[in-house]
């Protein structure tokens, strides 16, 4: 009885050193996200490029394909452009889901249509285009109902239209191979 | 400097001023969403609820609360709709679940290890108390009787 009272603490202080050490290499932003297994919410928004072209979640089942959500101000998302389109040219298809940033009035901002097709087109021709269309959330609606919380996420989306996957982050060679191909693979099927 | 710190100060009073005043139906309403955007956590920032952060999201949760708010919905059904889309991390309150049940039986399984260890430790003592006077009575008999035989042999001697 002495000897084991002797060891309590040793245990204790190996056991809190674990759950510490072990947080050391969690990821705080890793969380299970709400909206999987969960149709894509509806919606109807436009096209970024052809404004009179509305999108809505009927008009996208058929096929699997990714929805990425980004912004030409996202620097993250800048950095993966290139590996999506390289992903395109492999056959994946990819949606763009465009998160524009409010505009503050405060500072004189004024939100531009045609200023932001611009930017958009100039980035895409500099950086590769992996988007099939873009689909322009002005208002953050469709991104609010998806629980994005910053860009870039990706959702991968089947053809009935279920959200299968919800990456927070970057997309980049190790976190496809790792997280999604396999997924994609088994949709495409 | 004089004239350094004055225009800090007119800074702090333009920035004030450009916070956008928000009107309410009734007091509860106003009592209600400033009770939410605190209770409410922001998804992207690590720890900050959603009346504290300026992060694109907390705005668009704060706008979204107060819509809900105005709209007449409880704090239920906006907790609701935020959960649903942001998940449980999204409010301050957990929820019990299998998740979460360690948080409510810790401290119980904790109160009850100090009960035990006190009632073991008091145990402990009194033991030792009883053993101690236990010894010191024997040798003190011995020894009397010892010094009694002593006492008897010299006495023979003498």
């Amino acid at each position: 009885m002495r000897k084991l009272a002797f060891f309590i603490p040793f245990v204790l202080f190996i056991g809190l050193s674990v759950f510490l050490f072990s947080g050391l290499f969690s990821d705080p932003m890793e969380r299970e996200s709400s909206v999987l297994n969960k149709p894509l919410p509806a919606f109807t928004l436009p096209d970024l490029q052809q404004p009179d072209n509305l999108w809505t979640a009927e008009k996208l089942k058929g096929k699997p394909y990714l929805l990425n959500v980004w912004g030409t101000w996202c620097v993250t998302c800048n950095a993966e452009l290139a590996y999506l389109t390289e992903l395109r040219e492999q056959g994946v298809m990819i949606v763009g889901l465009y998160y524009q940033q409010p505009s503050d009035a405060a500072f004189g901002e004024v939100f531009n249509l045609a200023a932001l097709q611009q930017e958009v087109a100039l980035k895409l021709e500099q950086q590769g285009d992996p988007y099939q269309w873009n689909i322009l959330d002005k208002d953050r609606t469709l991104i609010f109902d998806l629980g994005v919380t910053g860009a870039p996420e990706t959702f991968l989306i089947d053809a009935k239209g279920i959200i299968r996957y919800h990456h927070i982050g970057d997309i980049n060679p190790q976190v496809w191979q790792q997280k999604l191909a396999a997924a994609y693979q088994s949709l495409e099927e | 400097m004089k004239a350094f710190f004055l225009s800090l100060l007119l800074f702090t009073a333009t920035a004030q001023a450009s916070q956008a005043l928000i009107e309410f139906q009734s007091p509860e309403q106003q009592a209600l969403f400033k009770e939410l955007t605190q209770e409410l956590r922001c998804p992207k920032c690590q720890n900050q609820n959603i009346a504290d952060s300026n992060a694109v999201v907390a705005v668009d949760m704060r706008n979204k609360t107060l819509e809900l708010v105005q709209q007449g919905q409880d704090k239920e059904q906006v907790l609701e709709y935020m959960k649903s889309r942001y998940g449980d991390f999204v409010h301050y309150q957990p929820p019990l679940n299998k998740f979460t049940l360690i948080l409510w039986l810790l401290p119980a399984l904790m109160a009850f290890g100090l009960v035990l260890v006190l009632l073991l430790r008091r145990k402990a003592e009194r033991n030792a108390v009883a053993m101690e006077s236990g010894d010191k009575a024997q040798p003190q008999q011995q020894l009397e009787q010892q010094l009694d035989q002593l006492i008897e042999q010299y006495r023979r001697k003498s």
